[in-house]
């Protein structure tokens, strides 16, 4: 048995709770690519058994296991038994770090958010301090995309909303996926100290997914705000929307961008995985950092299903999404000729207000 | 036993071959309560390679445990004498869809719900209809001889197989059955293959009758407060000439469960049947409802409800479809595992032997649920249980044996379709005593060199309990 075994130990009965049906093999984005058992969340979590009970020990061939994941939620849609399956896959990963299996751009990333208070390590990205009502959170995501953040607040004043902007720090949503409990422990205190607020407007669809669930904040997504208040508009348009997973799947925002697109005169024509079976972009849970080439097929998988609906433009709202499908809808282009434009949904969002 | 690792990546690739004990250490469970380790898994994806893994595996008398989702509940593709697991999925292609002959051709890998998809703008499905279906393997099932919900109208897997390519232990090419609806064209080798668990042959190809999609289908809910009236209703119905395309019983324990974890919002009652009816003529399908109806109220059954509402239908299907996993939220601290899981009792005995079952369960000091598609005779039971306690695993094997007892004393059979494996081996033996030697013959003679899948079935071991390590930590 081994000694650490802390990060799982709490989960035992809930790895008992699955009784290995492999329900979660039917839409998982990485068995399907693999196809071995091992890269499905079942084989994850026998992984993460085996960690606990000792049987197996740590090593880098079960950390690239558990790090390839992208934490898309389609295994918990799928689970009859509703295990706790990113939880536990969580906790693996802690266990893992602890053992000295980070990898170096797991530990750089964590570097950044520890001496910069952002992923990027960026010492120039600043917040657009603002004062106002509501507390907003931006997310080192749209911070380092001044222009998409620009948008937003513009948008946000053009519909009458003044959210109060503060400078801020990473949500510590990286420490928590990549397993640095640790870290994220003495980043919580500072993060607090940062974001003091109950409730918040966000901009991430992940950032509002952790303010809720990590941080107990009464998050809103701005797609929430502004689908109160869209103003009618013709903008004559026919795309198809991607749903990012911690949207549709973990915030259960499925409605709000199509009620938008539709009151801005946009068709959306579904892709053959929409809504709530929404297939992943392949971005997400840290995988990018682990297997780049595993995450650009996922991608590419997407996209092949928004080619296929004929339409011209593929519009999501996650940064995440949105920098994964572009590189592989242009992939795709250059080998097939036949691609599709991949746009924010604030891009639309504007036109439809700018003249407000 | 040495493998030769690079003899095997020789003939699959090196990216269809693993050996590292991450990977052995998954594939040495599946959905039952045991573990064992594999040497390696591979993964082949043509004929020709499956037979030259067995040609290498049978002149080094390696054992070779095929594999599809691994979703088995008895211990099926747990490789007990280690070995390579032959991991199927890749041999996935659908080979042939022939409307006007009413079947196809699939390789071994193809997802039962995925063929299902392909074959619905033909207007035709394949009927057997596993609760996982999402995932299991057409190999898995004909290795099972699975079938499902649907079973009380349209049969087993062994019912929808007219024929099939098997490479043997000594890596021939075997064609067995046919293309056509009859053949009395000798032994009927195609049908030994179904339900034989991997133990005769890989199968490389399968040719499946399909079955035309019924235009009409509606779907009804009878509440029971007494279990025996839900009993009588259901063998009733059977009797009457009745043929629906679904009729299953839910009991409290599985009422509760799918509560808990689909929030189902089914009511508290002692048993819930769930009957369906399908055809091609709508007033048909009406007539049979209404009989059906007329037979719930006859035994006492309450807020008798059909529907035609697709949305309505696929909401309590679905339910009922993960059913299995849900048991798991039961209660706090019990675990869902698949023991005595799938009787099969004569039509009059269904409510007694339900009944049975939970005293059974209350003597031993577990918890067992039954539930099933009781309209064909089949009845699941699930144990209950904490799991860490060595003391519940002595309990829950005397409830195993107290249950089967039972079966066996009204004349029922082990197991209606999840098949036998391990963990149901050593009951199933007593029941099929007589003629176990000539099941030995048939294995013998088909693999004298004992590497497909070994000992299971008449060859496991006599303590399911024993057999191999428990895939749980185990307290004393």
């Amino acid at each position: 048995m081994s000694k650490k075994e802390s990060e799982l130990k709490h989960l035992e009965k809930e790895m008992n709770v699955c009784i290995r049906c492999a329900y979660c093999f039917e839409e998982c984005p990485v068995i399907k690519e693999m196809q071995w058992d091992t890269d499905g969340a079942r084989g994850k979590l026998i992984l993460s058994y085996g960690l606990l009970t000792g049987d197996l020990q740590p090593s880098k061939y079960i950390a690239d296991k558990l790090f390839c994941c992208t934490f898309c939620r389609d295994c918990l849609e799928r689970c009859p038994s509703k295990v706790s399956i990113l939880e536990i896959i969580t906790a693996a990963r802690a266990h893992l770090i602890n053992e000295g299996y980070a990898s170096d751009t797991h530990k750089h990333v964590i570097h950044n958010i520890n001496t910069t208070g952002n992923i990027y390590g960026d010492t120039e990205v600043i917040s657009p301090e603002q004062d106002g009502k509501t507390p907003l959170f931006v997310g080192c995501q749209y911070l380092s995309r001044p222009n998409k953040t620009k948008k937003y607040l513009k948008i946000l004043e053009k519909l009458g909303i003044e959210p109060l902007v503060k400078k801020e720090i990473c949500c510590g949503f990286p420490m928590k996926v990549l397993g640095f409990e640790k870290e994220l422990k003495i980043h919580e205190e500072k993060f607090q100290k940062a974001f003091p607020y109950k409730e918040a407007i966000t901009f991430c669809p992940t950032c509002t997914v952790f303010l809720k669930e990590g941080h107990g904040i009464n998050a809103k997504h701005v797609l929430q705000v502004i689908a109160e208040k869209t103003p009618a508009a013709q903008l004559g348009m026919k795309v198809t929307y991607h749903d990012p997973c911690d949207f549709s799947r973990g915030l259960k925002i499925i409605d709000e961008p199509r009620n938008i697109l539709k009151k801005f005169g946009v068709e959306v024509v579904e892709m053959k995985q929409s809504k709530g079976q929404s297939r992943c972009c392949g971005g997400g849970g840290g995988i990018l950092m682990s297997d780049q080439n595993l995450s650009g097929t996922i991608a590419k998988k997407r996209i092949q299903q928004a080619i296929e609906t004929g339409v011209e433009t593929l519009i999501t709202s996650c940064p995440t999404c949105e920098q994964v499908l572009k590189k592989a809808a242009t992939e795709i282009g250059e080998s097939n000729g036949k691609t599709i434009a991949v746009r924010s949904i604030e891009d639309i969002i504007w036109e439809g207000v700018k003249n407000l | 036993m040495k493998i030769d690792t690079n003899r095997l990546k020789n003939i699959v690739g090196d990216a269809n071959f693993i050996d590292d004990v991450a990977d052995r250490y998954v594939y040495a469970s599946d959905a039952s309560v045991h573990h064992h380790m594999p040497a390696c898994i591979v993964r082949p994806s043509t004929t020709k390679e499956v037979q030259q893994i067995l040609r290498y595996a049978n002149q080094n008398k390696i054992p070779v445990v095929p594999r599809g989702a691994g979703s088995g509940m008895s211990g099926h593709t747990v490789p007990l004498d280690g070995g390579i697991v032959l991991d199927m999925k890749q041999m996935n292609r659908i080979l042939d869809i022939r409307p006007e002959d009413v079947l196809c051709r699939v390789e071994p890998g193809v997802i039962n719900d995925e063929l299902n998809c392909i074959l619905k703008p033909y207007s035709f499905f394949f009927p057997p209809t596993p609760s996982s279906g999402m995932i299991c393997t057409i190999g898995g099932m004909i290795g099972t001889n699975a079938s499902g919900n649907r079973s009380v109208k349209y049969g087993a897997t062994r019912d929808a197989i007219m024929g099939m390519k098997v490479v043997l232990a000594n890596g021939d090419l075997v064609t067995l059955g046919s293309n056509t609806r009859v053949d009395s064209s000798g032994y009927q080798l195609a049908r030994l293959m179904v339900g034989s668990e991997g133990t005769l042959g890989v199968v490389v190809e399968a040719t499946l009758q399909i079955s035309p999609l019924p235009k009409y289908r509606a779907m009804g809910i009878a509440n029971f407060s007494i279990l025996e009236d839900a009993g009588r209703m259901i063998s009733q119905t059977i009797a009457a000439g009745i043929v629906p395309s679904m009729l299953e019983l839910m009991d409290k324990v599985a009422i509760t469960a799918v509560n808990n974890a689909q929030n189902l919002g089914l009511p508290d009652v002692a048993a819930i049947v769930i009957f369906e009816c399908n055809g091609m003529i709508k007033e048909a399908v009406d007539y049979e409802m209404n009989r059906i109806k007329e037979i719930c109220e006859k035994n006492h059954g309450t807020g008798v409800s059909v529907s035609d509402n697709l949305k309505e239908m696929t909401r309590i299907y679905e339910g009922r479809q993960k059913l299995f996993p849900s048991l798991s939220r039961y209660g706090e601290g019990l675990v869902s595992t698949a023991l005595a899981d799938d009787m099969a009792v004569p039509m009059s005995k269904i409510a007694d032997t339900v009944k049975k079952i939970h005293e059974i369960a209350k003597r031993n000091h577990v918890v067992m649920s039954a539930y099933g598609h009781c309209g064909a005779g089949l009845i699941h039971t699930k144990i209950l249980m904490d799991t860490s306690k060595k003391s519940q695993w002595d309990d829950a094997k005397k409830a195993v044996h107290e249950v089967y007892e039972y079966v066996y004393s009204i004349g029922g059979t082990t197991s209606g379709e999840h098949g036998i494996a391990i963990s149901k081996a050593p009951s199933w033996k007593q029941e099929k005593k007589d003629s176990l030697e000539m099941m030995k013959a048939i294995k013998k003679a088909l693999d004298p060199n004992n590497i497909l899948n070994p000992h299971k079935l008449m060859d496991a071991p006599d303590d399911w309990l024993s057999a191999t390590s428990l895939r749980y930590q185990v307290f004393p």
